[in-house]
């Protein structure tokens, strides 16, 4: 416990701006975690190691944390991991129960968070050995388990699985990277365009175009009128927060924290998938999930204990394998270089106190992304009070500066933000599903890479099958997930028949 | 009344000071703030710390706002283009930049025709290749041999970038010795340094492509450990490893690095004896058009800053070699490395 000497004010104060700080990140439509780590970075070139991870941790936890606001109150996802959370949330909102569904998205993200932030400190070094067990054939397959949720959240099954397919031929626009170990040709576009999307779309302009934009432009045409949007949705005309939200949910907290840790575990899965495969997992296998993309907390709490469950589990094969575990965690590893650390399998035993200062503020940071969330959620909740009027321009306002943002200034994501506005306004009058499409979208480029270097380094299709027992297994999960889906599918069908 | 005259001594000090550090801004033909993009997308590999470091002592030179930005080679070239004529933007990168347009990938110009060429900063001498610790390799040489008797060897390598052109050194190799034989050498197309490892971790790969910085630690793992790794040949000459701490890093000492590098570890490159090796070094780079006078300024600046000599021991302290070259004499050397890899390229292709 000798490191607790290095606590001092600085170190406490740099976790509670780093926590308030991220959510606010979070919050806004179009920014994200990482986002609020890369501008941040910079700004602990001048402070030691231990100050600047735990300004960065304290981002980190925050940053996903605050994406439940908007994913709630707006049905705009703050971050793409809280996709799932609008699913539920919205709907509770909705209901007038906004402020019930953001303090059980604060808590389940708060047990997500220490769930992880457990099995990091305990097992780190022993889970990094089970996370090269994956090859990229068992993360195709997670990532191919994680599209089958596309099958069970349709209204039906055809359209939407077509959605999912656009959303997945959309997400390999451009250029097949040579960074990720691509041969750098350029698909899907005709030469003139290659300039504008030599990239591709990018996520988040998109993401935020389909649900924000998109859902704006469906106001716009219904009309504005001057009316508050609290008269519609009342936040405490519903049921109030009680911990009973959380019974006969222990099984799905910590299944969707777990799940959360172990895709966070495994470089190049992306969070998305944490909290679609744990939101999944709960839809097929709880025992009444009728509710489920109506208003259930069921579904808000499997998302947000998901995405927290995420931060401990990206940060088991950066500090074992010196391989950051998803995209925010890859900046984080700037904060070491920029010292002059090298993390890798020894890192742990070699940096005893650092570690335990990792974890500490790790622990410091959920417990004040904790307090600060949820006592100020009356207050944040009023957002929806705003008239729409107000409120309309200053969402578009703040996604256009997110979109503009998240590729350091490129004009073309805010066209992308519009298009696909628009794009989610025409589909959705036309039946598109827009829930598979943007799934599909999120998911497509790693499915593609995952598929074609399984292929590239085995050169038989079999291998997928024969590779080792964890495919297997994720073949049996597989079969599941897609039998639940059509047997649900039909159950539907013949209750409205 | 002492007391005083120390606080006036103290203050026209720190004035003097301070007009001293602004000296290069007041007839500055470009002020404000400057935006450095960097060639690529992570802020924790070698090219954001390289430029992070560089960045920090000409903001204080200059006086102005410099921001390093990881936005990949092609979004960097674009910017640079569309953005970088008043100076404002400006691009750092190593090797890569014309490395990508002589393997042929798309959106990597021909940089000595299109940009002007900056001045040299450092060098990473880490590049390094690898195999697992129980592999039968235990030399460059045993692959060339292996490769040359038939025997199929993957190297893992990010196709078109720094690390594919060890791989067609080695290939070179095996042909000069074997021809035909390069065939065995096989390019395993991966991206990023987790998946090189990762193709190792499963046997899918003999050899990868790494760094010192990065995969000393797996090199200090037991032997029965799955991830255990060997260095097998850094890239870096000799005499530039020379120029590292003597402790080198982790358990790696600079004399055990020394015995993976020219001349105890060589790779030939022609029938005239010369050997292959590769410094990755790191530089700037401008907008065709922009003022010559704002070259001159930071050429001037970096100057300065290099005789000033802190900045060398941060390089060290990292890990990297200080290597400045004003605008001029750095395309020129550029040139001229460039020419000698294209050279292999058309040797293996002929």
């Amino acid at each position: 416990m000798e490191f607790l000497a290095l606590v001092d004010i600085s170190y406490l104060l740099l976790i509670f701006f780093g926590v308030a700080l991220g959510i606010v990140f979070g919050a806004i439509p179009g920014m994200t975690a990482t986002m609020a780590l890369a501008v941040c970075l910079p700004l602990t070139y001048s402070f030691d190691l231990n100050h600047s991870l735990a300004f960065l941790l304290a981002l980190y936890v925050g940053g996903i944390s605050g994406g439940l606001v908007p994913a709630i109150l707006l049905n705009i996802p703050g971050t793409p991991s809280s996709i799932c959370t609008t699913f539920d949330g919205y709907p509770m909102a909705r209901n007038g129960e906004g402020e019930r569904a953001l303090k059980i998205g604060v808590v389940s993200s708060l047990f997500g968070g220490l769930f992880s932030l457990a099995i990091l400190y305990l097992f780190a070094p022993l889970l990094s050995d089970i996370a090269i067990k994956f090859s990229y054939i068992e993360k195709f397959l997670i990532i191919f388990f994680a599209l089958t949720v596309i099958a069970s959240l349709c209204q039906s099954m055809l359209v939407g699985i077509f959605s999912g397919v656009l959303g997945i031929l959309l997400s390999l626009v451009g250029v097949y990277d040579t960074v990720k170990g691509g041969n750098g040709d350029i698909r899907l576009i005709t030469p003139a365009l290659e300039d504008m999307l030599y990239s591709g779309f990018s996520l988040l302009p998109v993401l935020i175009g389909l649900f924000g934009v998109g859902a704006i432009l469906a106001d716009a045409e219904q009309g504005v009128k001057e009316e508050t949007e609290g008269a519609k949705l009342d936040l405490l005309s519903g049921r109030k927060f009680d911990l009973s939200a959380f019974r006969g949910s222990a099984v799905n907290l910590v299944r969707s924290s777990f799940i959360g840790t172990f895709v966070g575990m495994l470089p190049g899965v992306g969070g998305s998938a944490a909290s679609v495969l744990a939101y999944t997992q709960e839809k097929n296998f709880s025992r009444d999930s009728s509710m489920m993309g109506k208003g259930a907390p069921q579904g808000v709490i499997a998302s947000e204990s998901a995405n927290n469950g995420l931060t401990g589990g990206a940060l088991i094969p950066l500090l074992s394998l010196g391989i950051p575990g998803d995209s925010t965690t890859a900046i984080l590893i700037g904060a070491f270089t920029l010292q002059g650390v090298q993390v890798g399998p020894l890192f742990i035993g070699e940096n005893v106190e650092t570690w335990n200062m990792m974890v500490l503020s790790m622990f410091i940071a959920n417990i004040v992304m904790f307090v600060v969330m949820f006592f100020a959620i009356k207050y944040i909740a009023k957002v929806v009070t705003v008239p729409k009027y107000l409120l309309y321009p200053i969402i578009i306002m703040m996604c256009v500066s997110g979109a503009y943002a998240i590729n350091y200034g490129i004009m073309f994501d805010v066209w992308s933000l519009l298009l696909f506005g628009l794009f989610g306004y025409i589909g959705g009058k036309l039946g598109l599903e827009i829930t598979p499409f943007i799934i599909g979208f999120i998911l497509g480029s790693s499915a593609e890479i995952y598929f074609v270097k399984s292929l590239e380094s085995f050169g038989t299709m079999t291998i997928f099958f024969t590779k080792s027992p964890i495919a297997l297994f994720l073949w049996l999960l597989i079969g599941m997930s897609v039998a639940f889906s059509i047997y649900s599918n039909k159950r539907s069908k013949s209750k409205t028949a | 009344m002492k007391s005083l005259k120390a606080g006036l001594y103290i203050a026209l000090g720190t004035a003097f000071a301070l007009s001293a550090s602004t000296a290069m801004a007041s007839d500055a033909p470009i002020s404000g703030n400057l935006r450095i993009v960097i060639g690529s997308n992570s802020t924790g590999g070698d090219t954001y710390q390289n430029a992070a470091i560089i960045a920090a002592h000409l903001g204080e030179k200059l006086d102005m706002n410099v921001r390093v930005d990881a936005v990949g080679a092609v979004a960097g070239f674009r910017a640079l283009k569309q953005q970088g004529k008043t100076g404002a933007t400006i691009m750092f990168n190593h090797d890569q930049s014309y490395l990508g347009n002589l393997y042929g990938v798309k959106g990597y110009d021909d940089i000595f025709a299109e940009y002007k060429i900056g001045p040299t900063i450092s060098i990473n001498p880490g590049n390094a290749y690898l195999v697992p610790k129980d592999s039968p390799y235990k030399t460059v040489d045993d692959i060339i041999e292996a490769a040359g008797k038939g025997e199929r060897v993957r190297v893992s390598v990010e196709r078109g970038s720094a690390s594919n052109i060890g791989f067609s050194a080695l290939e070179n190799a095996v042909k000069m010795k074997y021809p035909g034989a390069e065939k065995n050498l096989a390019l395993i197309n991966t991206g990023s340094q987790s998946d090189k490892n990762q193709a190792l971790f499963d046997g899918q790969a003999d050899v990868i492509h790494g760094s010192i910085q990065g995969n000393e630690q797996f090199t200090r793992l037991p032997a029965d450990d799955q991830k255990a790794m060997r260095f097998i040949w850094i890239t870096a000459k000799g005499e530039t490893i020379e120029q590292m701490p003597e402790e080198g890093l982790g358990e790696t000492t600079r004399d055990m690095m020394l015995q993976w590098t020219d001349p105890v570890t060589s790779v030939p490159q022609s029938a005239d004896g010369d050997l292959f090796n590769f410094d990755k070094m790191f530089y700037f780079m401008y907008n065709k058009d922009i003022d010559p006078k704002i070259v001159a300024y930071f050429d001037e600046a970096m100057t300065e800053i290099f005789e000033e000599g802190k900045i060398q021991s941060d390089f060290k302290r990292s890990f990297f070699i200080p290597s400045f070259r004003a605008s001029p004499e750095a395309e020129k050397f550029l040139v001229n490395k460039k020419d000698d890899y294209a050279e292999i390229l058309s040797a293996i292709q002929k």
